[in-house]
């Protein structure tokens, strides 16, 4: 009988060779272990072993337009239980990664919130505590900022009262240029590239 | 015994009371903290929105490559995602010399190198480890009696290496909560997710993670949580108004750092030592109890 199923393995080959750790899922025997074990499973729209198997299947659109590759808690518990020891955090990560790279935006505030992070690392070479969730809530506008300025305030005002917060703005570390010049080469030459 | 504290962003801020109860406590059985000159942050476990997995290995290493130039102590990292950064960087590189040539590519740009020379630490690890339980004990001058503590271990502390501790049935925190005369509860949440660094920006989502940690606490007789991560510490204590509007519960639970129990037990000032003020919902009350 002629096969009528026809994979196409061009996703598959963009994937090794362009995602950070994407290689690692030629590996996965599909057990769903890694579903299983998630803490947000639940609120998946592709638990790990489908968004793998839906690599193998050539479906582009919908691995990178996928929310869950941006669900990650970082637990590892999936890079625990795989029984093939498959990095399967790294995976997501490096797929998400790839996916912003592709103008694709997988969760908007994980998205917003991971990439102000980066921002405040390159710029300062640490974190500002209060600055960063400033950033982050102004990052969709004003209006949504200032509305979620007022709906964290408690939590702010409780952290500054019980001194748990820095009240003085985070300075550069003394060799933030030379951080600098490390991240920018890490970013040309690392597999996953940097995000334009 | 000497270190390297690499104690992280966070401890300057939201757990501030991890870092002011660490070091009293750590010091009196013996332990000498250095700082690692000018270092940077970890990349914790978002940056991936922003930066290729290449450029988080080398921030870290920056930060190893200065321990290694200076004394070449074990960094000690109490933040478990510090923690997780920086071993991780260290087991890849030891497993791929081709990583580790990239790695050193990328600090000759900032004129710094790294051989894979340092050993990265959780002070969990330190504690059980190379003071032991014994010397913690024979320290304690207010035992926790009658205390019962929810020992929560969470997750990048342990997973994915098991370097001191079992990943699936971790004992060592309660070991050490046993060590200051207090009772470690069985927890079987222990090592569940509290939702992490994306806590803030996927709440609906991670308020449930939590609702079920401290149920499982509770359910088994805890009178406080003690953990040893300022994210675990942060998504567990502030946000316990916002859950008990959301699911109906009535929760109100201190949440403690294992260093501040220490501290307590060993008989310190309770605001200046074990920065029990810095706590949101006050545990000053069970501990006062615990100690008489």
């Amino acid at each position: 009988m002629e096969n009528k199923v026809n994979y196409d393995p061009s996703f598959a080959e963009e994937v090794f060779r362009n995602v950070d750790a994407g290689d690692e899922i030629k590996m996965c025997m599909n057990c769903g272990v890694c579903a299983g074990s998630c803490p947000l499973r639940e609120h998946m729209d592709y638990p790990p072993r489908q968004i793998f198997a839906l690599i193998r299947a050539g479906k582009r659109e919908e691995v990178l337009g996928s929310q869950s590759i941006m669900l990650c808690t970082s637990c590892y518990t999936c890079a625990v239980k795989c029984p093939r020891s498959i990095p399967v955090i790294d995976v997501m990560h490096g797929l998400a990664h790839y996916a912003l790279k592709q103008g694709y935006v997988p969760r908007k505030d994980t998205a917003a919130f991971g990439g102000e992070f980066w921002k405040q690392v390159y710029r300062l070479g640490r974190i500002d505590e209060k600055d960063l969730p400033r950033r982050v809530f102004f990052s969709g506008g004003l209006i949504e900022g200032v509305r979620a300025m007022l709906n964290f305030m408690d939590i702010g005002i409780k952290l500054m009262l019980h001194r748990r917060m820095k009240l003085l703005p985070e300075r550069k570390i003394k060799g933030i240029q030379s951080l600098r010049k490390m991240l920018d080469k890490a970013e040309r030459l690392g597999k996953g590239g940097a995000i334009a | 015994m000497k270190y390297f504290l690499y104690w992280g962003c966070s401890l300057e801020g939201t757990g501030a009371n991890f870092l002011v109860s660490l070091k009293p406590s750590c010091e009196a059985l013996g332990m000498e903290f250095e700082e690692i000159e000018d270092w940077n942050c970890c990349g914790a476990s978002v940056s991936y929105a922003g930066a290729n997995d290449l450029a988080i290995k080398v921030l870290n290493a920056r930060n190893l490559a200065i321990a290694e130039a200076h004394a070449g102590y074990d960094i000690v990292a109490p933040c478990s995602s510090c923690y997780i950064q920086m071993i991780k960087v260290n087991h890849e590189i030891q497993e791929d010399p081709q990583l580790l040539r990239e790695v050193n590519e990328c600090l000759a740009e900032g004129g710094l190198s790294y051989k894979g020379g340092i050993k990265v630490r959780h002070i969990q690890d330190v504690l059980y480890n190379d003071i032991g339980v014994d010397r913690i004990r024979e320290r304690v001058v207010k035992p926790l009696h009658g205390l019962k503590v929810a020992g929560y271990v969470g997750c990048q502390s342990v997973r994915p290496y098991g370097e001191y501790d079992s990943v699936n049935k971790p004992v060592v925190q309660d070991r050490l909560i046993e060590a200051l005369g207090a009772k470690a509860v069985p927890f079987p949440k222990k090592i569940q997710c509290c939702g992490s660094g994306i806590f803030l920006p996927e709440m609906d989502y991670c308020m449930k993670l939590v609702k079920n940690i401290l149920e499982d606490a509770l359910n088994h007789g805890a009178d406080l949580i003690s953990t040893v991560c300022p994210m675990c510490a942060m998504n567990l204590e502030m946000y316990q108004d916002r859950i008990n509007d959301a699911y109906g519960t009535h929760f109100d639970v201190p949440i403690v750092y294992l260093t501040q129990l220490m501290a307590v037990a060993f008989g310190m000032d309770l605001k200046k030592d074990a920065a029990l003020n810095y706590n949101v919902i006050p545990p000053e009350g069970v501990l006062q109890a615990a100690i008489g």
